[in-house]
């Protein structure tokens, strides 16, 4: 185990597995042999047991206890108050292995509780946010969960929200009742979205800081059990509250800052998900890669999955890309990053959505294997859409994204300078990261930028082979898909304040973010000029480009011959040598 | 003699929409109350109003090309039916004008509304029938062959049935088991088709009980949840249509309305923003 300084919050916890070291790939690292071989039956971490609990619909109770026990809670508090979070890229790198066991346990027992905190990290006092850092350090990630407003299109997690009217000499009076609330029945501090003024807008909500323990007897109640279909383990449960009286010192920030601190700590939450998520899916994949490999002479799968296996290989590297690039861009550029974190929350889960679907085809009866070998692969069906949010997480991401879109036509798109090159460089160093620095007042769109300096670097390598004269062709046909979004943008009416108006402006949202996905695969791929690596290569940017290119309808030319002969080459060898499928290839246990 | 096959909570009956006007109320009831509704019409019916749509080409959007390209008038005129059922269709649901809404393909081939994720689709169509299946709960398939097609269980037994199913339908009398051979069918594309592969998934590789209706693993074992909810119907007096839906269990809302979608609150504050 890789030794480094103790972290002041690893101090206080209850002897455990050694101290975490203080680098993201170190980390990672540390995680993922502390969770150890996932196809090892006797290992109380490995996917047998895990998918056992999600049987139960339990809780993998030893491995939450192993993180606790490892400090994990001390990744979501930043470093100034005692924690490890000093970028969001990293917290993603950091908790890949545990969602590649489990995404609900990624949720459950992780990113939900950062969920909730980040209210108080972005606009809470030193004494609020000293207090949910010592909860979540010494108590662990289940004690703090968030209490979601209602959105529009709201589905069982988001429905329903409470209420807080002034009380008389001070302080608030909580009304209303949730019934799907991961972690409601274990936590005990709440980040709570509530309304604070009956009529619509900007600031109808305020957020609050309740320390369940000191509520009055019977003014909170804790709900039954919700049984949902996906994360069926996790601990959903519903919450009421019944003229509770709040002390004024729970009040996050100013009253009505409510959806304004929605938006602004979203969209951390809209890169994270995407950027843990992708491992899941790289799990799945690897059981595909498993099942079409057994039996099989050389390790080569029957020809008919090559292109299956390939193809989703290099969207979990486009995915990938888009999701490092927008958690880069929360500490390099905080104002900017929103349109990204929106994009990549629309569009990668759709993707991977989609990846599964056709990852079925090569497990064909032991997709629905029940079984620790190939099991994994129904849990994910189940659990990305409760990750993912269905329509209402779109709608939601579509409500930022829409309102923009005439001004991004008419005064970013083909115009904004491009951002520095680090932003698409997984292992650079970057300026910290800030809750508080993070706003949603920019308005260039800086992928949109890269893409068209990408295209004029890569017509210029058209000479170098067959590869790179496609990929060119591909980025001119993504820079001509933003010349005709920013014709049909530019007509779109100004953005109304409660309805949306056009809803061609859905749509051309959604043109938009594949357009950024290929954006950040660009960049990925052309930071990586020199490196000799598989991702220097252009044949998985040449696919993932095809395929995004194909979604969108725009033209593709004819792939290369031996794109998918290499990126399927990387796949299995990455396989064999137990490197995972992501932009990182880290090393794995087992 | 509805065949109602399922392991969650049932499928709508088909309804019958005549001509793009509608009526449209029952699968506002259905999307609405039941999570889901199918359409079915004959496109000899949707044909003339199609026709004389003075914005054809818009309403097309990117399947213009393919429709004008299309040589044989009979593939061309239900390719164009078929596109205007979804389309006014998917627009009931979501409350916009059909030329609002653009039809794009998924790799695998299925049509999906981009921007509306609120609505998946399917598509079927066979001799002169069109369906059309919508679902706000999840994925959906819909397929549709003539009821007197005769599938003949010995001719399809290796390519499509489990050793399960094969052992359910091979004593069964010719004239059933020719019935439920084609039942069989109808189910395993509609199914396919709401995982969006169609036949890239070996029909081999999972199956249905005939007798309790539910999905199963080739070995028998179940191999859905209760997620998953099938049914066929006898429509237009000669045809078999299927329908395979899932439901993801979000308990979504059932406004799918597209006006209503975009949160209120974080609209007025993205518009209200300085510029």
């Amino acid at each position: 185990m890789t030794t480094g300084t103790l972290p002041a919050s690893a101090r206080g916890t209850p002897a455990g597995p050694g101290p975490a070291p203080p680098g993201g790939a170190e980390r990672a690292d540390h995680y993922e042999r502390l969770l150890g071989d996932p196809d090892d039956a006797r290992n109380p971490h490995g996917r047998a047991a895990l998918l056992a609990a999600d049987d139960r619909r339990e809780t993998p109770a030893a491995t939450e206890a192993l993180l606790a026990r490892a400090g994990l809670a001390a990744e979501f508090v930043p470093r100034e108050l005692g924690g490890r979070l000093t970028r969001p890229d990293v917290l993603a790198r950091v908790l890949r292995p545990l969602f590649r066991r489990d995404v609900a346990l990624g949720f459950g027992f992780g990113i939900t509780a950062l969920f909730g905190a980040s209210a108080v990290w972005a606009a809470g006092d030193d004494g609020q946010r000293a207090e949910v850092a010592g909860r979540l350090l010494r108590g662990g990630a289940g004690r703090v969960t968030i209490l979601h407003h209602e959105l529009a299109h709201a589905n069982a997690i988001l429905r329903d929200e409470f209420s807080a009217r002034s009380a008389p000499g001070g302080g608030f009076v909580v009304d209303g009742r949730k019934d799907v609330v991961i972690n409601a029945g274990r936590a005990d501090t709440f980040v709570m979205y509530a309304r604070t003024a009956t009529a619509a807008g900007p600031r109808s909500h305020s957020v609050l800081l309740l320390d369940a323990a000191e509520l009055p007897a019977g003014a909170l109640r804790r709900l039954p059990r919700a049984v949902t279909t996906g994360m069926r383990g996790s601990s959903f449960s519903g919450l009421a509250f019944d003229g509770c009286p709040v002390p004024a010192r729970a009040l996050v920030g100013e009253t009505g800052d409510g959806v304004s601190l929605a938006l602004r700590t979203y969209q951390v939450n809209r890169c994270l998900i995407p950027g843990t998520v992708v491992a899941g899916v790289d799990s799945v994949l690897r059981l595909a890669v498993r099942a079409a490999t057994r039996g099989r002479d050389g390790g080569l799968p029957a020809r008919r999955w090559h292109a299956v296996l390939a193809g989703v290989f290099a969207d979990l590297l486009a995915c990938d890309s888009m999701a490092v690039t927008g958690l880069r861009a929360l500490s390099l550029l905080p104002d900017d990053a929103h349109l990204i974190a929106a994009a990549a929350k629309l569009t990668v889960p759709d993707l991977l959505r989609e990846n599964l679907e056709e990852l079925s085809t090569v497990l064909g009866a032991l997709g629905h294997d029940r079984g620790p070998l190939y099991g994994g692969f129904q849990k994910l069906v189940r659990d990305l859409p409760v990750a993912g949010l269905g329509h209402a997480g779109t709608a939601a991401c579509l409500a930022v994204l829409v309102p923009q879109l005439p001004a991004l036509a008419r005064r970013s798109w083909l115009r904004t300078d491009e951002p520095p090159g680090r932003l698409f460089l997984p292992e650079a160093p970057l300026p910290a990261f800030d809750y508080r620095r993070l706003s949603v007042l920019g308005g260039e769109d800086v992928l949109v930028a890269s893409l068209v300096g990408s295209a004029e670097r890569i017509g210029a390598l058209r000479p170098a082979g067959p590869a790179w004269a496609a990929l060119a062709d591909l980025a001119e046909s993504f820079v001509t898909e933003v010349r005709a979004l920013r014709a049909q943008c530019a007509a779109l009416p100004e953005a109304a304040r409660s309805a949306l108006v056009d809803p061609r402006a859905c749509m051309l949202a959604e043109r938009h973010g594949l357009v950024l996905a290929a954006a950040a695969c660009l960049g990925v791929w052309l930071g990586q000029d020199g490196t000799g690596s598989f991702l220097d290569d252009p044949a998985w940017a040449v696919l993932a480009l095809s395929r995004i290119g194909r979604r969108l309808g725009v033209p593709v030319p004819e792939l290369p011959d031996g794109v998918t002969a290499t990126v399927l080459g990387e796949l299995l060898a990455r396989h064999r040598e137990g490197r995972s499928f992501d932009l990182y290839d880290a090393p794995l246990a087992g | 003699m509805d065949l109602e096959l399922t392991d969650g909570p049932g499928v709508a009956v088909p309804v019958h929409v005549p001509r793009a006007t509608g009526p449209w109320q029952r699968v506002h009831d259905d999307l609405a109350g039941r999570g889901h509704a199918v359409v079915h019409t004959t496109w000899g019916e949707w044909l003339p109003a199609a026709l004389a749509q003075p914005r054809l080409r818009r309403l097309l959007g990117r399947d213009w090309t393919r429709y004008r390209r299309t040589p044989d008038p009979t593939v061309r005129y239900r390719f164009l039916a078929s596109r205007l059922l979804i389309k006014y269709t998917a627009a009931a649901a979501l409350r916009v004008p059909p030329e609002a809404l653009d039809l794009a393909y998924r790799l695998g081939g299925r049509p999906y509304l981009p921007g509306f994720d609120q609505v998946d689709v399917s598509l079927t169509h066979t001799g002169d029938l069109l369906a059309v299946g919508l679902s706000r709960l999840g994925r959906i398939g819909v397929d549709a062959e003539p009821a007197d097609r005769r599938m003949r269980f010995d001719l399809l037994r290796a390519q499509m049935c489990t050793p399960t199913e094969a052992a359910e339908l091979a004593p069964l009398p010719e004239g059933r088991q020719t019935a439920e051979t084609l039942r069989l069918w109808t189910l395993k594309e509609a199914y396919t088709k709401a995982l969006g592969q169609g036949m890239r998934l070996g029909f081999t590789e999972f199956g249905f009980s005939l007798r309790t209706g539910r999905l199963q693993a080739p070995d028998g074992s179940p191999a859905s949840r209760g997620e998953w909810s099938f049914a066929t119907h006898p429509v237009q007096g000669r045809y078999l249509l299927s329908v395979a839906r899932h439901d993801a269990g979000l308990d979504p809302a059932h406004d799918t309305s597209a006006r209503t979608m975009l949160d209120p609150g974080f609209l007025s504050l993205m518009a209200s923003r300085p510029r």
